[in-house]
């Protein structure tokens, strides 16, 4: 007996002996689900999923998946669409009654600022590597280039001044964060014109660095020059834009698709110059974020919330046969009578399923801007304006016109971009009210989010809020 | 363990240990002061690990050495020392212990007597977590722990409890104190990811099977615990067996419950009227949302309105009480029966227990199963082995989160107007409302959380010289929870595909415990304890879950039937690890003057290469002072005790890899990428310091009838850990660094009188706290909750302060809200006038979300076999805000039904009412503000049992030891000023990063239920 237990107690001391020693190593764990930043930008295959990475962001929330798209329109909504949904932060903005708390303001500018910084780390992780072929490091230059001129593009038109003369644009990060103290720095805010010329050196580049074909839902040559004729537009530069656009037109080997809801319910269509692509695993569709959440109201298909309701005197606009317009069957066309939560009620069917990619640059926007270019400067670079807008308007099978003026090109835009997240944009460039009130009043501006203002970075405010 | 405390009185009877021939019986009798006889005081044969207990009537019988003292014990009493000599029947009486110096104490690794206790530590038995109708022990013994927090939260069965164990210590991590159960620090934190909605894992430890819980408060009871003691320690000990004859307890229980409050909303008419007004004024006034926005005219009819935005018709003849709908008539059950007994070599205890509860809010639904078996066996008088094991099943029907519509509280947004029935709708529900029909959900989705656990220990303890004993233990705690969730096409989630989710987590959390104490007596007056021991825990979580969408009905529930997988499917990993050293000195002289040093060093793998490991010292002093001569047989004061105590504790609560800068996985369409996470590395990271001095008193006046403890502390928290913010235009969002520092200090008193001590009997137990909490340095950063809430941490104020704009009422003239500016004037004065512009008026302080003071008041009457106790509770000081009042008390701004109040809105020039002007959609007075702020003080009839014991004669007659039947209400009554639902709120689910600032906040947050139940307890 006693023997027994003198062994027990010795194989209880040399196993605690032994665990100890091995104890230290057992401090030494590692992630299951990441790596190290040391290694994640090492070499050309590691460089190239973080590009797949930067790509991916651009279906969050905070971006294309909803509120680059939604946001635009959300904050020009009078007589075009009304937001009936509960999210205090999209209400705020159908009402432009915005906080500087208000989480989308917040959501957008980081999800911006956040992609600038992972197109600044990929622009310095190719800087330290080698490639097999050099023409490939270029192109990724490109990418991410385009990436970040897109960014301050987006970022620049909602939260900086609508003034291109202002003093307050929005800050310029160009150098890869990586450290606690690089991160740390407060930015000030870059004049107006300083973005755009950042936006435009950037854009600019890329048209070089980019291959003329690119894989689906990724940046090429096209995609650039459609993007700086589309910054071009914003300036009034229409002769610069007009070019581009047309150069797009002529070689981009795009072409309007027969039906005009093909870009919305067919993924890699014709007509998609860069499409954000999402899949049923990989989207911003999750039931409390996403268009097609918010947009959608049908019982058949992806169902969404219907918060977003298309304004009738707007769906008013289109004739009857125009499939951009009121169909009477769900899916014929582009707007229809919700049947599900908060039924008869106008809906747009540009956003009508979970896994759906996102049209960021449709040719059709192309046509519109060699039109309003062509237009203002009397010019018929490429086509008619009038050609142009039939193009469009005879696809959709609306009554061609006989003449046009710059108004009816800039209502055809209008009929043709609806729900895309032009509209803000737009009537501030071309001075028109958001109902009785200017379109650039302060509160139409975002405000810098109040948590960059209470860690004294990117001051000052924008007027309007304290 | 329990009897570990004995040994020092052993070591003097060193000859003992003679022939073991020459024992002989002594039997005897134990009573109380009244002659009762005592049932269950432990008989121990001085030195030996020879004893038994007594019976139902007090009697024992047991064999000893000649010459051989008993040392009889039992919970309640003072310890005595019988000398048996020649005798072979003795009796004893035992005095009632007010102050329980000779009750065992179980401390960090060890216990004490109360008397050599130097900390500032509280102890509960079994009584107070019995038979309460309660998910988890620590909603138990709320109002019973000095210095402990307890904030259910919510009325939702097997959801998260915050404790606070003196305060907040930590801004980003944890604030939850570590729990041990038999030694083993074990898995208490929510694991789920099917809902923001914390899951709590305590919950499977069935509350009967708890022997006693015992809450390290100070430094130097809690510094053994080193890198993870800040928070405090919750001990629990659960049921052993003892020696002597077999015991089976058999009980059950049954009740119904209600909610505490339901919170009053506007009928039909009301509704009608409020929002003819709220219309009619967007539609005449020029300019107004609803014309300007929404493209109504003066033309159009309050009808139109109210068609467009809410779905129905604003005459329909309906008046449903839509606030109701969310509640119905709960149930409580219980059934356990539990053994226990054994003999000189080997105690048990086994258990089973079933219990079932029915929630009050809909779709609510907590079960647990759980057995036990607690062994331990004498090898031979050198060395014990034991085992502690455990399993539970429990199953929780959950309700959603606060903030989603299929929570049924949100039901209450309804108007009136609107049935929530419509035959001829599939579902039978009407699903054209202003919001999701919440029913729908209720009646058609699942969402279940099932957890197995495991708790189990083995040890083996060895002593191979008299007063050394080596333990070893192994404890494992493993985990597993299963989410099933399934919504139907019905509900908005689902988007009208049937959503599926299957989560399963396996949380495996193993520790060892190593280690050695010696106990040595040097002459009669040197008494010391010496503890060495290391210690490794491991912690591995896996989780796999997978989530589809399109079901062919909802007969099809699980996501073999989903026609696609969906974003939320995958498997992942994690974990952690501690190793860790510890050491203890206590040194008792002349049995009264007392110290206490100890010293533990933990590494982590959360922490920083550079950084990794940390040391925690800790000491104490204590003084018995009314042991010395000049108090002794002193007549008024029975007990006068001093103590004094500092050391450091640290928390390691963050995330397992919160000092690494990582790149994660992230998909663009069917190719994989990496992107970096928002939060960056640091690899100085480590624990958080906090440095605690405490002074306490212990004191018994008049032969003990009063009683108490008085503790002052003061915890300086540095280097904590702080989610520091970033600006966003770096990229980056977060990086963890040891950076600030906060305090708490407080004062804790509790006193026990016996006012009456005849036959007929009442005692109380009074204990109040109080804490302040205060945020002296965060380098300049302000955390900010969110964009509704108020919670804030700022430097100079309590953890979780309201800051944000200050409500100034209404305007007579105009029915503006109106804000008070609070700017600063020219000459620095504070700017009064209001304003009606909300983006004017600067951000203030509005409220504090801590109580001033927190405490208990227990009563406990008994006259022959009967007792009565009332448990009240109460909580003082603390400020509440309902942020659902932006929605549900903001004058009609949205079709969301309103509380009665909003009814004194100003109509016309000259009101006077802090209700502004109804005005749909035009936010007047909507904004997050001092509007909806409450004093959240209440005071609570928390527990109130009437039992009565049958009498011996009548029991014995039917074979049966004892017969308790007894009547319990939970949450009878609430007084209160809040006019929500119920001032014991804490919603979760709105900022899950903000969880430890978030803190008084009321967000369509279940009430409590108020239960009434009817038990019985046998024993054989």
């Amino acid at each position: 007996m006693k023997k027994i237990t003198l062994h027990a107690a010795l194989v209880a001391l040399l196993l605690g002996g032994g665990i100890l020693a091995s104890c230290e190593k057992q401090l030494e764990l590692e992630p299951e689900q990441q790596i190290p930043a040391e290694t994640a930008l090492s070499d050309q295959p590691s460089v190239e999923t973080a590009v797949t990475g930067a790509y991916s962001r651009l279906f969050a929330g905070g971006l294309y998946g909803n509120n680059l798209i939604l946001v635009p329109d959300l904050l020009a909504g009078s007589g075009y669409l009304s937001w009936q949904g509960t999210f205090q932060s999209f209400r705020e903005m159908a009402t432009a009654q915005i906080t500087t708390v208000n989480a989308d303001v917040l959501r957008t500018w980081q999800e911006g600022y956040r992609l600038i910084n992972i197109s600044n780390l990929v622009l310095d992780g190719v800087s330290r590597i080698t490639f097999t072929n050099n023409t490939r490091r270029t192109e990724i230059e490109g990418e991410m280039q385009l990436m970040r001129g897109l960014m301050y593009f987006e970022l620049v038109r909602l939260y900086g001044q609508p003034n291109i003369s202002s003093p307050q644009g929005i800050p310029i990060s160009l150098n890869p964060v990586t450290t606690v103290a690089e991160s740390s720095v407060r930015l000030p805010r870059a004049s107006v014109r300083e973005v755009y010329n950042q936006i435009i050196a950037d854009m600019e580049a890329a048209i070089q660095k980019l291959p003329e074909e690119a894989d689906a839902g990724r940046f090429d040559t096209y995609d650039a020059t459609a993007l700086l004729a589309r910054v071009r537009l914003q300036l009034g530069e229409y002769a610069a834009a007009r070019t581009l656009a047309n150069e797009v037109i002529s070689n981009s080997g795009a072409s309007l698709n027969a039906s005009v809801l093909t870009a919305f319910t067919t993924k890699g269509s014709p007509e998609s110059l860069l499409e954000v692509l999402q899949n049923d695993q990989n989207n911003s569709n999750n039931g409390n974020d996403g268009l097609s959440t918010f947009y959608s109201g049908k019982s058949v298909g992806y169902q969404g919330r219907a918060d977003i309701a298309v304004v009738a005197a707007f769906a008013g606009q289109y004739e009857a046969t125009d499939l951009r317009g009121r169909q009477a069957a769900i899916g014929e066309g582009l707007i229809y009578l919700g049947d599900a939560v908060r039924p008869n009620i106008l809906r747009s069917f540009k956003w009508n399923s979970q896994g759906q990619n996102i049209p960021v640059i449709r040719l059709a926007e192309m046509y519109l801007i060699r039109a309003e270019a062509n237009q203002r400067l009397g010019t018929t670079i490429g086509a008619t304006p009038l050609e142009d807008v039939n193009e469009l308007r005879q696809r959709a099978g609306a009554t061609p016109l006989a003449q046009v003026t710059l108004d009816d090109v800039l209502k055809e835009r209008e009929l043709e971009l609806a729900y895309e997240g032009f509209r803000i944009h737009d009537y501030r460039r071309t001075g028109r009210n958001v109902g009785t009130q200017p379109s650039t009043i302060p509160a139409r501006v975002l405000p810098i989010p109040q948590y960059e203002i209470n860690l004294g970075n990117s001051l000052p405010q924008n007027e309007g809020y304290n | 363990m329990k009897h570990k405390y004995l040994i020092p009185l052993s070591c003097g009877v060193l000859f003992a240990a003679t022939a073991a021939a020459q024992t002989r019986t002594v039997s005897g009798r134990v009573t109380d002061a009244a002659g009762t006889g005592l049932p269950g005081v432990t008989v121990l044969e001085r030195g030996t690990s020879n004893g038994t207990s007594t019976a139902t009537d007090g009697s024992f019988t047991l064999s000893v050495q000649p010459g051989a003292t008993l040392v009889l014990s039992s919970i309640g009493f003072e310890t005595q020392n019988l000398v048996v000599g020649d005798r072979t029947s003795v009796a004893a009486t035992l005095k009632t212990a007010a102050n329980e110096l000779g009750e065992a104490v179980v401390v960090g690794y060890g216990t004490q007597t109360k008397r050599e206790l130097t900390g500032a530590v509280t102890q509960l038995g079994s009584k107070d977590v019995e038979n309460v109708p309660t998910v988890s022990f620590e909603q138990a013994i709320q109002g019973r722990t000095p210095g402990v927090q307890i904030n259910q939260g919510s009325g939702k069965l097997g959801a998260g409890v915050q404790i606070r164990v003196r305060g907040s210590s930590s801004i980003s991590a944890s604030n939850q104190p570590l729990y041990v159960i038999d030694g083993i620090p074990v898995t208490s934190q929510d694991l789920g990811l099917g809902s923001s909605e914390p899951i709590n894992p305590l919950a499977d430890l069935n509350p009967n099977d708890i022997e006693n819980i015992t809450v390290l408060k100070d430094a130097a009871s809690a510094a053994i615990y080193g890198s993870r003691g800040s928070n405090g320690v919750i001990l629990v000990t659960t049921k052993k067996g003892r020696q002597g004859t077999t015991r089976v307890n058999v009980g059950a229980y049954f009740g119904t419950s209600k909610a505490t409050r339901i919170r009053k909303f506007l009928n039909a008419s009301e509704y009608r009227e409020l929002f003819t007004e709220s219309i009619n004024y967007g539609l005449t006034t020029p300019g107004s949302i609803l014309r300007e926005d929404y493209g109504f005219t003066e033309n159009d009819t309050p009808q139109d309105v109210f068609s467009y935005f809410a779905g129905s018709d604003f005459d329909a003849n309906n008046d449903t009480p839509w606030n109701e709908l969310a509640f119905r008539k709960g149930q409580v059950m219980q059934y356990d029966a539990n053994v226990s007994g054994g003999d000189a070599k080997t105690r048990f205890y086994l258990s089973a227990s079933y219990n079932d509860q029915k929630g009050i809010i809909i779709g609510n639904r907590y079960r647990r199963g759980s057995i036990r078996t607690n062994l331990d066996h004498s090898i031979s008088e050198k060395v014990k082995v034991g085992i502690n094991f455990s399993l539970t099943r429990s199953m929780n029907d959950r309700v959603a989160d606060d903030n989603a519509f299929t929570n049924p509280l949100q039901l209450n947004a309804m108007p009136p107007m609107q049935s929530p029935y419509n035959a001829a709708d599939p579902t039978g529900f009407n699903r054209s409302l202003l919001y999701e029909n919440a029913l729908v959900a209720s009646n058609r989705n699942n969402n279940q959380s099932g957890n197995y656990r495991i708790l189990s220990n083995v040890f083996l303890s060895y002593e191979p010289i008299k007063g050394l004993i080596l333990r070893s233990e192994f404890g494992g705690d493993i985990l597993n929870l299963r989410e099933e969730q399934y919504y139907s096409r019905f509900t908005n989630d689902a988007a009208g595909q049937g959503y599926g989710y299957s989560n399963q987590v396996q949380a495996v959390n193993y520790t060892t415990n190593n280690t050695a104490t010696w106990l040595k007596t040097f002459g009669t007056e040197h008494t010391l304890e010496a503890l060495g021991g290391f210690t490794f825990q491991r912690f591995d979580q896996d989780q796999t879950a997978v989530e589809g969408q399109g079901f062919p009905n909802d007969n099809f529930r699980r996501i073999a039937s989903a026609a696609r997988f969906t974003s939320g499917s995958g498997s992942s990993g994690t974990g952690y690890s501690f190793v860790s050293l510890l050491s203890r000195v206590n040194y008792t002289f002349r049995n009264r003057y007392l110290a206490s040093v100890s010293v533990r060093a933990d590494a982590s793998s959360r922490f920083g290469r550079d950084n990794r490991w940390g040391y925690f010292p800790a000491g104490s002093l204590g003084w018995v002072l009314s042991d010395e001569a000049f108090l002794q047989d002193n007549a008024v004061i029975s007990l006068i005790k001093l103590r004094a105590s500092y050391g450091v504790t640290g928390n390691a609560e963050i995330g397992n890899f919160s000092s690494r800068t990582l790149y994660a996985g992230s998909q663009y369409d069917t190719q994989p990428g990496i992107i970096p996470l928002t939060t960056l590395g640091n690899n100085e990271l480590t624990w958080e310091n906090t440095r605690q001095a405490n002074l306490g008193l212990d004191f018994g006046f008049f032969n003990d009838r009063i009683t108490g403890e008085v503790d002052v502390y003061q915890k300086n928290t540095t280097d904590l850990l702080l989610n520091q913010q970033l600006p966003l235009t770096g990229g980056y969002q977060l990086v963890t660094r040891n950076l600030g520092k906060l305090n708490n200090k407080g004062l804790e008193v509790s006193v026990n009188t016996r006012n009456i001590d005849k036959e007929f009997k009442w005692s109380t137990n009074f204990n109040i706290s109080f804490n302040r909490n205060k945020v002296t340095d965060l380098e300049g950063q302000e955390l900010v909750s969110g964009s509704r809430n108020l919670g804030r941490v700022r430097e100079g104020e309590p953890i979780g302060v309201f800051w944000g704009r200050e409500y100034a009422g209404v305007d007579p003239e105009n029915g503006d809200a109106l804000y008070y500016l609070n700017t600063s004037n020219a000459d620095g004065s504070l700017n009064r006038s209001t304003t009606n512009l909300y983006n004017s008026a600067a951000n203030v302080r509005l409220g504090n979300p801590n109580p001033k003071f927190t405490g208990g008041l227990s009563n406990t009457w008994s006259y022959k076999g009967f007792e009565l106790n009332l448990l009240t509770q109460f909580t003082y000081g603390n400020d509440l805000y309902n942020i659902a009042g932006l929605y549900q008390s903001a004058n009609g701004d949205y079709f969301d039904n309103q509380t009665v109040d909003q009814l004194k809105r100003w109509q016309k020039a000259g009101d006077i009412t802090d209700v502004p002007q109804a005005r749909l959609l035009e936010g007047n007075g909507t904004g997050a503000s001092s509007r909806w702020i409450q004093d959240g003080s209440f005071f609570r009839f928390k527990n109130l049992t009437l039992a009565y014991n049958l009498p011996k004669t009548l029991t014995s007659a039917a074979g049966m030891q004892n017969v308790r039947v007894y009547v319990t209400g939970q949450n009878l009554i609430t007084i209160t000023n809040y006019t929500g639902y119920d001032p014991e709120v804490n919603t979760s689910g709105l900022n899950g990063a903000a969880v430890n600032y978030l803190l008084g906040h009321d967000f369509y947050t279940p009430p409590l239920a108020k239960t009434w139940l009817v038990g019985i307890n046998v024993g054989f």
